[in-house]
């Protein structure tokens, strides 16, 4: 397990900010490794995102155009790493921890007969094994597990663990071959995009959340909105507020919901249970705007503020649009 | 059709977890063992699917866990499902995710199914990772994350969340499949379910049953666990009381501007 291949997630050319945390933290762990750090970017609109990868301290971008990849789910791509993984000799192959990925990285797990880590949120080589670090049971532990060998290893990592940053000689990029033989399985009749255009909340740098305090759907429009905006952030909610139906299910976060870690939490009118608590207690740093000094929130939150939401979200969304401005 | 649902049974998820700093092990008592809940919402799918497809439709589910929770299944029985297959051995303890599903998929051959339905992610491991090497030891399709599936003509078509939106797929058979949240909220046991549940059969199996080529458990795993420690102390922080709007929007943004927040 000597370079590092990492697996680019995209949709015609459009990939979340953890491939460019992925791309960073190749290289540093290459160079320790004293390999080399590859990607892997296929699919439609792959030519044009490798020209962005180009700008990251990359060795090799492995591209192919190829319009299966899209037109099927998920054994094109596993049949294309595959093939690199064989190509470039013994790797660590890093995938991002979201839905599509997890998929990727657990056919590799018996394709390549190799060990995973999960989620990991920081990476130690000791003597050129790889260590990982990574939080389990929504942050109750803080775990690290290590790969006893073997020739590969997957590791699946946590969006915004990780810091993205550009430079380096600039990646050669290269094509990469269709793998032949092979038939998949699974067509995709019909793809639809969301396209909110807004953030995914698992990569969003700040999360604002609400819950069953905003007392209905509008302010999570009209008051958090705004205020995520500013941080450039995303919102999200409890579940009390989703089961209410004030906002979807996929802004829940919790046990039952997503788990994010963003840099900055606030939860505005949610009171701490410990199911909203699993999904978020691993953020940096967590403030909670509560009417109530005595709700659970209060015990891990970094700082509480009594008082009205409805009077204080305003006025620091002024505060915050101030300060960048 | 069968259905065999994987569940894997996990620490309370609910409860307050602590670590002994001692032993660095999850002090489990009064901690009960349950299904994972993501789990419960795949046994949900299996049920609902048996409901409408009907004819000689059966439900099974199966765990790999030690012996001593073969109680805990019973729940799932209660909830509706047919029958139980519990894997356990010694020779199973310390497996990492590449042998559980090493062990799993071939005790799941053995077991058979035209659709197998495993949980998105579990409470305890959480690494998401077993559905897919569970599909490429069994070689069959994998499809995630889906929150409505039907069966026509032999082949499974279903509407998948993704990171972005959705996708309607369609699928052979036999397929993996793992079911989002939004699928349906498990349904409660009923009494009846309950008191059946006593009369159905929870099947043994064993490594000696595998066949396997490669050790498993501890020994052949490709990870190993290092440390295992609680959490660094998130103590309670400061709680001010903000007598209006603007002192409380004032305070939090004097704190975000000294942690370099804003
Ligand atoms: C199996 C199971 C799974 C669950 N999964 C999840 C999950 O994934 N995610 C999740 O969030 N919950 C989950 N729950 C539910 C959880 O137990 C709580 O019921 C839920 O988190 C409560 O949501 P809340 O904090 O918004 O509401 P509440 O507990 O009602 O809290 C509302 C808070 O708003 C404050 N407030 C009211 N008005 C104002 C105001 N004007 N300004 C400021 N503060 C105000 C109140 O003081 C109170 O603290 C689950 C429960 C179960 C049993
Ligand atoms: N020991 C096990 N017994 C039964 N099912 C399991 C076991 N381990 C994992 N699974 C299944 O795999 C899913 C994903 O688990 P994980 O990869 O650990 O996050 C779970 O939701 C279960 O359905």
């Amino acid at each position: 397990m000597q370079n590092v291949i990492v697996y680019v997630q995209h949709k015609q050319g459009n990939t979340p900010k953890v491939t460019f945390e992925m791309a960073t933290l190749a290289r540093k762990l290459a160079d320790q490794l004293g390999g080399k750090a590859h990607a892997v970017v296929v699919g439609a609109g792959s030519s044009r995102l490798a020209e962005t990868l180009k700008s990251y301290p990359l060795d090799v971008v492995h591209v192919n155009d190829d319009a299966d990849v899209d037109g099927f789910l998920l054994d094109p791509i596993v049949e294309y790493l595959d093939a690199a993984a064989k190509a470039v000799g013994p790797s660590l192959i890093l995938v991002a921890n979201t839905l599509g990925g997890k998929d990727v990285a657990g056919r590799l797990v018996a394709r390549l007969g190799a060990g995973i880590v999960a989620d990991a949120t920081d990476f130690k080589i000791e003597g050129g094994k790889v260590e990982a670090v990574m939080p389990k049971m929504g942050g109750a532990a803080i775990t690290t597990a290590a790969f006893k060998g073997g020739a590969y290893g997957i590791a699946t990592i946590r969006p915004n663990a990780f810091a993205a940053q550009a430079g380096g000689a600039g990646a050669a990029v290269q094509p990469i071959e269709k793998p032949v033989g092979k038939s998949y399985a699974v067509v995709v009749e019909n793809d639809v995009e969301e396209g909110t255009g807004e953030l995914a909340l698992e990569e969003a740098p700040v999360v604002v959340a609400g819950g069953r305090g905003l007392g209905g759907p509008d302010p999570f429009e009209t008051m958090l909105k705004p205020l995520a905006k500013e941080f450039g952030g995303a919102v999200g909610a409890s579940r009390a507020a989703a089961d209410a139906g004030w906002v979807p299910y996929s802004l829940q976060i919790g046990q039952t919901g997503k788990t994010v870690s963003p840099n900055l939490y606030i939860a505005v009118g949610i009171s701490g249970a410990i199911q909203h608590k699993v999904g978020m207690r691993s953020s940096g740093t967590i403030v909670a705007i509560n009417k109530d000094a005595a709700a659970p929130i209060a015990e891990f939150s970094d700082l509480t503020v009594v008082g009205d939401a409805f009077a204080i979200v305003p006025e620091l969304t002024k505060l915050v649009a101030a300060a960048k401005a | 059709m069968k259905i065999v649902v994987t569940v894997k049974l996990v620490p309370d998820p609910n409860a307050e977890k602590r670590i002994d700093p001692a032993t660095k092990r999850l002090v489990r008592t009064g901690v009960e063992t349950v299904l994972n809940p993501y789990d419960e919402y795949a046994l949900e799918a299996a049920l609902q699917l048996k409901e409408r497809i009907g004819g000689d439709t059966t439900v099974t589910v199966f765990a790999m866990a030690p012996e001593s929770l073969k109680e805990t299944l019973r729940k799932a029985l209660a909830m509706g499902a047919d029958d139980a297959v519990l894997l356990s051995d010694a020779g199973l303890e310390g497996s990492d995710v590449w042998g559980t599903s090493y062990a799993m998929a071939h005790a799941l051959k053995k077991v058979g199914f035209d659709l197998l339905i495993v949980g998105g992610l579990s409470d305890d491991g959480s690494t998401g990772a077993t559905p897919g090497a569970l599909a490429e030891y069994l070689q069959t399709p994998l499809v995630t994350n889906a929150r409505k599936a039907d069966v026509a003509d032999g082949k499974l078509q279903i509407e998948r969340e993704t990171d972005t939106g959705y996708q309607i797929v369609k699928a052979p058979l036999p397929t993996v499949m793992t079911t989002a949240l939004t699928f349906g909220e498990p349904r409660y046991a009923s009494l009846k379910g309950i008191m059946g549940a006593k009369k159905k059969t929870i099947a043994a199996m064993a490594l000696a049953d595998l066949g396997l080529d490669q050790s498993v458990g501890a020994a052949g795993a490709k990870t190993e666990l290092l440390s295992f420690a609680p959490p660094p102390v998130r103590g309670k922080g400061n709680v001010v009381e903000a007598a209006d709007g603007a002192t409380g929007a004032k305070a939090i943004f004097d704190f975000l501007k000294e942690k370099k927040l804003v």
